[in-house]
């Protein structure tokens, strides 16, 4: 029996695996991926400080610690089932039942749909396919595109989408459903908006700041949105037109696009018709948590937090005995506050109570110096979903 | 309109969801079971949040803090063989 096994070879689970080897506890971690580095492995984007995060490379910064530690990690292992036992875990994957004392699933996040007519045509895909074809596989996803849904992940992707030389046409919002609603509503969206206007360069800067100040002025902006989009990095973005049908016999030969009201409703007669053979659909993130369900952990819907998260502590473990999570299936977050939180699950595991003591403050610190929060009140779902802990021990 | 497919595995479109929600009144639970929507190849992973949200809309029904559609092993695709015990090498 394995003292730890780490479902999820992100920057979670990969810095958990690390601080339990300081400890020399014997250690799996598991992905289904064929490499390790989870959703850290595709990005790369400019900091607001102006220097680059380039996820490749943080991967590798890990895996040398990890390596340095003679950790084991299987990649291309899938696990569908999660049974505890009065001693730990039986971890049922796609090449082996494997038995442990203790269990951290840090599997992160599952992309939204938006549905919209069409999307289920070859050509479509979710924003972060499009940033794994390109950053980690290095294939182009298409000649022409077009984003939709207007949200902190889809810019910064869109972003490297055009680091790579892939033109796009803009980006723009998803047609009103009664699914895709709150991406589909300028107001909303602009206020989302604003959250990121501080990545841009200076033209959306001035724009994003004037917007800022407050509901009334935002209300303003958006009625008076400029019909030809505003540009950041010198693609549109579109928050008055909406994306109603993706076309297209046996893949993607164009979209249709209308102009909508401030409430998000199609103004009838300004229909456009644009060429693209790809489109990226991108409705957010959630948190990946079936394994922790079928573990039978307890959950919280924290909205905050991105969704149904198991319930945990700071300390990063749940209400099941020797059960852990990290990274963002406890709640969409960046890739530096997963690495952190891993951190603090690895100590926890070993027991190491004054280095996770430590490294709780890290993820604090982390999380207050982030420049994009994908949710304004994450520090209030974080404090939510604490109290839960509480509440169940 | 066109239709927009929710549930890409079962094919279940927005208005066939939309639809047995107004028609019976029902719970999320009782939508997957009617309509299929949730019981294909992905276990739900893709339409599971969508579903949710046509509930939410047409129904009332707020999330609760049990997961909807109650997940179930396995959660990934798996073969048979895997499932039936001929593959474990403990």
């Amino acid at each position: 029996m394995l003292d730890v096994v780490i479902i999820g070879a992100g920057p979670a689970g990969l810095s958990a695996a690390i601080a339990c080897r300081e400890s020399n506890l014997d250690v799996l971690v598991i992905d289904e991926f064929p490499k390790p580095g989870g959703r850290l492995l595709g990005q790369l984007h400019q900091e607001p400080t102006g220097e680059w995060w380039n996820g490749i490379k943080e991967t590798e910064a890990l895996l040398n610690k990890a390596n340095a530690l003679n950790t084991k990690i299987k990649c291309g292992v899938s696990c569908h089932h999660i049974e505890k036992t009065d001693d730990g875990y039986i971890i049922h994957t796609n090449t082996a039942l494997i038995k442990t004392k203790k269990l951290l699933i840090a599997t992160g996040a599952a992309e939204t749909a938006a549905p919209i007519p069409g999307w289920t045509l070859p050509g479509v895909m979710s924003i972060g396919a499009a940033q794994v074809m390109t950053n980690v596989h290095r294939v182009q996803v298409g000649k022409r595109g077009i984003v939709v849904g207007v949200n902190v992940l889809s810019a910064a992707i869109a972003r490297e989408l055009q680091i790579a030389g892939i033109d796009l046409h803009s980006m723009a919002l998803p047609v009103k459903n009664t699914v895709t609603k709150d991406h589909a509503h300028p107001g909303k969206v602009m206020d989302g908006l604003v959250r990121i206007a501080h990545l841009a360069p200076s033209a959306f800067l001035r724009f994003g700041s004037k917007f800022a100040q407050s509901a009334k002025v935002r209300e303003m902006a958006v009625k008076l949105y400029p019909s030809g989009g505003v540009k950041m990095w010198g693609m549109p973005i579109h928050i008055r037109k909406a994306i109603t049908k993706i076309n297209g016999t046996n893949q993607v030969e164009s979209v249709t696009m209308s102009n909508v009201t401030p409430e998000g409703d199609i103004i009838p007669g300004t229909e456009e018709i644009i060429k693209v053979d790809f489109v990226c659909i991108a409705g957010g993130l959630y948190p990946l948590s079936e394994l922790a369900s079928v573990a039978g952990c307890p959950f919280r819907h924290i909205e905050e937090l991105g969704g149904h998260v198991p319930v945990h502590n700071e300390r990063m473990e749940t209400p099941l005995e020797g059960l852990y999570v990290a990274g963002n299936i406890t709640g969409i977050e960046s890739a530096k506050v997963a690495r952190a939180q891993g951190i603090v699950a690895g100590y926890t595991i070993a027991g190491d109570v004054a280095k996770a003591e430590s490294a709780m403050q890290d993820v604090k610190a982390i999380r207050e110096a982030a420049s994009i929060q994908f949710h304004p009140q994450i520090k209030a779902g974080r404090a939510k979903i604490h109290r839960a802990f509480q509440e169940y021990v | 309109m066109e239709k927009t497919i929710i549930c890409r595995c079962e094919e279940v479109s927005l208005e066939d969801i939309e639809n047995t929600a107004k028609k019976h009144n029902c719970s999320a639970r009782e939508v997957k079971l009617r309509t299929r929507a949730g019981m294909g190849y992905c276990g739900g992973r893709t339409c599971r949040p969508a579903v949710d949200a046509v509930l939410a809309d047409v129904t009332g029904e707020k999330a609760g803090h049990q997961v909807p559609l109650k997940v179930q092993p396995p959660v990934r695709p798996v073969t048979l063989s895997v499932l039936g015990g001929t593959h474990h090498d403990n």
